[in-house]
C-alpha cells in the first residue's frame, strides 16, 4: 500500500524514480530494401511538424511553454528546409485543405502514427519482431496508394512526417536528481524524443523511418535545431551514386 | 536523522496544501458572477502552455469524424449557453458535440467546449442541459484547468522530495498530500457547481433543474446495477480518490441552494424534444450498443413518460431482442408491431419483427416480415442475408 496512492495520482513522479530506460537494444532507423531516391529534383511535402516543448518540473510532469514550442517550430522548419536543401530536395509545406477534406487529412496523420508505433514496437526491438519482420531486409509497410489522392499532394513526390518532443528538466528536477543520486536513487532528467518518415506517394509505402527516444539537439536554439533535424534524417534514403548514409550524427 | 529534518520540512509544505483538503464538504451560496473579460489572452508561462496544448487538441477535434457536423445542432446548444450564461459570454465558445455515449461534457481554457451526445440523451429539457453547460462553463470562467495544473505540480514535487529524503516517513504523508490533490479538484467541481447554479438563476431557466439531473442520473446508476445483478450504493462522502463530489451531494446541495431562492421559469422542454428528435435515433441506436439493459429500459422509460413514440417503441424492441431471452423476443416483437401500427416508418422494423418472430417460433409470420423488409429497402446491406432466412 505504500506509494500506492502517489502512483496512482502521478505515475511520471512515482515511476520515475524505479523505472530506468530500457531502450538499449532498440534499432533506430529503418529503411525498405534497395530503395532510393529517383534522380532528379525531388519535391518533399511536409505535413504539419508535431512540436511540443516544455519544462519537466520536480515531479516529473510536463509543463509546456508556448514560447520554446513557437521557437523550436520555425527552427526546426528552417533546418528541414536547408538539410534536404543539401540533397538537392525541395520540401514544401502541406497546405491544409478546407471543409470536408480536412477528416481525411486527419485520419492519413494518425494512421502514419501507428504504422510508426507499429514499425517501432515490431520491428525495431529485434526480440519483440512479429515472424513476417524477421527477415533481415524486410521492411514492408504502407499507408496504403490512396494518400495521393490527398488534395494538395499532387506534383510531389514524397510526404514528410515529423515529430518531435522535448520535456527539460527544470533546475528543481536537476537538483533533486543530485540529491536522489546522494541516496542510490536514479531520477532521469528531460525527455527528448522524435521520429520521422517519410512516405512515397507513388505506392503509399513507408520508405523509411527513424525513431529516436533519445535525442541531441536544443531545439530552443538555431544550432541546437539544425544538429537535432541531422539526427532526425539519418538513415535518410540517399540517391543512387550519392552515399546512402546522408549524416551519421553530428 | 536526515530523513526527520527533511519530514518536518515536507511537514510544513504539505500544511501549506491541506486547507483544500479539509474545506469541501459544507454546502456554500451561490457564487456572485465574476466579471466577464472579452477576448482574453493567456499571460503566464504556464497558462499560455496550456492554451498552446489545448489549441492542438482542438485542431485535432476539428478534424475528427467523431464531432458531429450538423451546424442546425451546434447553434441549438450554443443557443442553449448563450440563454444560460448571457450572450456576451458565450459569443467566443466553440462547441463541438462529440458522439459517444458518455454522460459528459467539458471546456478547456482556451473555450473549446465538447459536449457528448450521451448528456444529449440524458437531459430532458434545456434548462437540465444548461445546467451542465454553465458547471463547464464555470470551470473556464475561474480558470480551473490552470489552478488545477499548477496545485498538481506543487503536490508531485513536494512528493519527490518526500521520496528521495524521507524514504521511510513519507509514506503516509505522500498518501496525504495526493489525497489533498483530489479534495483540490472535487472542491473546483463544487466552486463550478455553484458558479453555474447562479448562471441559472440569472437566466430564463429555473435554477431547480440544475439537481434533477444529478437525481436521475442515480436513478439510470440504481437501474444498470439492477440489470447486472449489482447492488447499487449511492454515498454522501467522496471516496479518497474521487476527482468529483458524489452525486448524492451534488444532487442535495444544488437542490437546496435552488430551495434557498426558488426562481420559476420556463425549461423549455418541447423546444428540446423538437430540436433532438432529428438525433434521437441514433444516439439511443449507440445507447443500446452499450448492452446496459437496465439502464437503456430506465432511460427509454424516462424519454417516453406516459408516451411512448414509434422511434421509442422500435428502439425497445431492439433492446429487447438484443437481450435476447425467450421472453425478451415475444415482447420485442410487440414493441415492433406497435411502433409499426402507430407509424413507424423506416423498414427495420420489419426486419426486428422478422427475426424476432422466427426465432420465437413463429416461422412463417417472421418470413412474411422479412420479405416486407426486403421489399421496403431492397438495397440494404444485409439483403442478401435475410434472403437466404426467407429462402429457408
Amino acid at each position: 500500500m505504500k506509494n500506492w496512492g502517489a502512483a496512482v495520482f502521478l505515475p511520471a513522479a512515482a515511476f520515475a524514480l524505479l523505472v530506468s530506460a530500457p531502450a538499449a537494444a532498440q534499432e533506430k532507423t529503418g529503411n525498405k530494401a534497395g530503395f532510393s531516391i529517383a534522380p532528379g529534383t525531388a519535391r518533399i511535402v511536409l505535413m504539419r511538424p508535431s512540436v511540443k516543448v516544455g519544462e519537466q518540473s520536480t515531479g516529473g510532469m510536463f509543463e509546456p511553454n508556448a514560447d520554446w514550442t513557437a521557437q523550436a517550430r520555425e527552427n526546426l522548419g528552417k533546418a528541414i528546409a536547408a538539410t534536404q536543401g543539401r540533397l538537392g530536395n525541395i520540401v514544401v509545406d502541406y497546405e491544409e485543405p478546407n471543409g470536408a477534406d480536412t477528416a481525411a487529412v486527419a485520419e492519413y496523420r494518425n494512421l502514419f502514427s501507428t504504422v510508426a508505433n507499429s514499425v517501432i514496437t515490431y520491428q525495431f526491438f529485434p526480440g519483440n519482431r512479429l515472424p513476417t519482420k524477421k527477415r533481415d531486409d524486410a521492411f514492408e509497410w504502407t499507408l496504403g496508394p490512396d494518400i495521393a489522392a490527398l488534395p494538395g499532394m499532387a506534383g510531389n513526390d514524397y510526404a514528410l512526417f515529423i515529430t518531435t518532443e522535448d520535456h527539460y528538466g527544470s533546475a528543481g528536477r536537476k537538483a533533486a536528481q543530485i540529491f536522489a543520486a546522494f541516496a542510490g536513487v536514479s531520477v532521469p532528467t528531460g525527455v527528448h524524443k522524435g521520429y520521422a518518415g517519410l512516405v512515397d506517394l507513388k505506392t503509399g509505402e513507408l520508405v523509411w523511418l527513424n525513431a529516436d527516444l533519445k535525442m541531441g539537439g536544443d531545439v530552443r536554439t538555431a544550432e541546437g535545431a539544425q544538429k537535432r533535424v541531422e539526427q532526425l534524417f539519418e538513415g535518410f534514403p540517399g540517391r543512387t551514386g550519392i552515399p546512402q548514409t546522408v549524416t551519421a550524427g553530428n | 536523522m536526515r530523513g526527520t529534518l527533511a519530514a518536518r520540512a515536507a511537514i510544513a509544505a504539505v500544511a501549506a496544501l491541506l486547507p483544500a483538503a479539509i474545506a469541501g464538504a459544507e454546502v456554500r451560496a451561490p457564487a456572485p458572477l465574476p466579471p466577464y473579460a472579452q477576448a482574453y489572452e493567456p499571460t503566464t508561462v504556464d497558462e499560455r502552455g496550456l492554451w498552446m496544448e489545448v489549441d492542438e487538441v482542438e485542431r485535432k477535434l476539428r478534424d475528427s469524424r467523431f464531432v458531429i457536423k450538423d451546424q442546425k445542432l451546434v447553434d441549438y446548444v450554443q443557443g442553449v449557453l448563450c440563454r444560460t450564461v448571457g450572450d456576451d459570454r458565450c459569443r467566443a465558445v466553440r462547441i463541438y458535440v462529440v458522439r459517444d455515449t458518455a454522460f459528459n461534457a467539458s471546456m478547456a481554457p482556451n473555450g473549446m467546449m465538447v459536449v457528448h451526445s450521451g448528456l444529449l440523451l440524458r437531459v430532458k429539457d434545456e434548462a437540465e442541459l444548461g445546467s451542465v453547460l454553465g458547471h463547464e462553463f464555470g470551470h473556464f470562467e475561474l480558470r480551473h484547468s490552470l489552478n488545477g495544473f499548477k496545485q498538481r505540480r506543487t503536490a508531485s514535487d513536494v512528493m519527490t522530495w518526500l521520496a528521495i529524503l524521507a524514504p521511510n516517513t513519507g509514506g503516509a504523508l505522500a498518501t496525504g498530500i495526493a489525497g489533498s490533490a483530489f479534495a483540490f479538484s472535487r472542491g473546483q467541481e463544487q466552486d463550478a457547481d455553484m458558479l453555474g447554479l447562479s448562471y441559472l438563476a440569472a437566466s430564463p431557466y429555473p435554477s431547480a433543474s440544475a439537481a434533477n439531473v444529478w437525481e436521475r442520473l442515480m436513478a439510470e446508476q440504481d437501474a444498470t446495477a439492477a440489470g447486472r445483478k449489482r447492488k447499487a450504493q449511492h454515498r454522501y462522502s467522496a471516496g479518497f480518490f474521487a476527482s468529483h463530489p458524489t452525486e448524492l451531494t451534488r444532487a442535495t446541495y444544488l437542490r437546496e441552494a435552488a430551495a434557498r431562492a426558488p426562481d420559476p421559469g420556463d425549461a423549455a422542454q418541447a423546444a428540446y424534444r423538437a430540436t433532438m428528435a432529428a438525433f434521437l435515433p441514433d444516439f439511443l441506436d449507440d445507447q443500446i450498443k452499450l448492452n446496459d439493459f437496465g439502464g437503456t429500459e430506465y432511460l427509454l422509460n424516462q424519454l417516453a413518460g406516459d408516451q411512448w413514440t414509434p422511434q421509442l417503441l422500435y428502439a425497445r424492441g431492439e433492446l429487447y431482442r438484443q437481450r435476447g431471452n425467450p421472453r425478451d423476443l415475444v415482447s420485442a416483437a410487440q414493441f415492433y408491431q406497435e411502433a409499426i401500427a402507430k407509424g413507424y416508418a423506416g423498414a427495420e422494423a420489419q426486419r426486428g419483427l422478422g427475426l424476432s418472430l422466427m426465432r420465437s417460433q413463429q416461422v412463417e409470420q417472421g418470413r412474411a416480415a422479412l420479405q416486407e423488409y426486403l421489399k421496403l429497402k431492397p438495397d440494404a446491406a444485409d439483403a442478401s442475408l435475410i434472403s437466404t432466412l426467407v429462402a429457408n
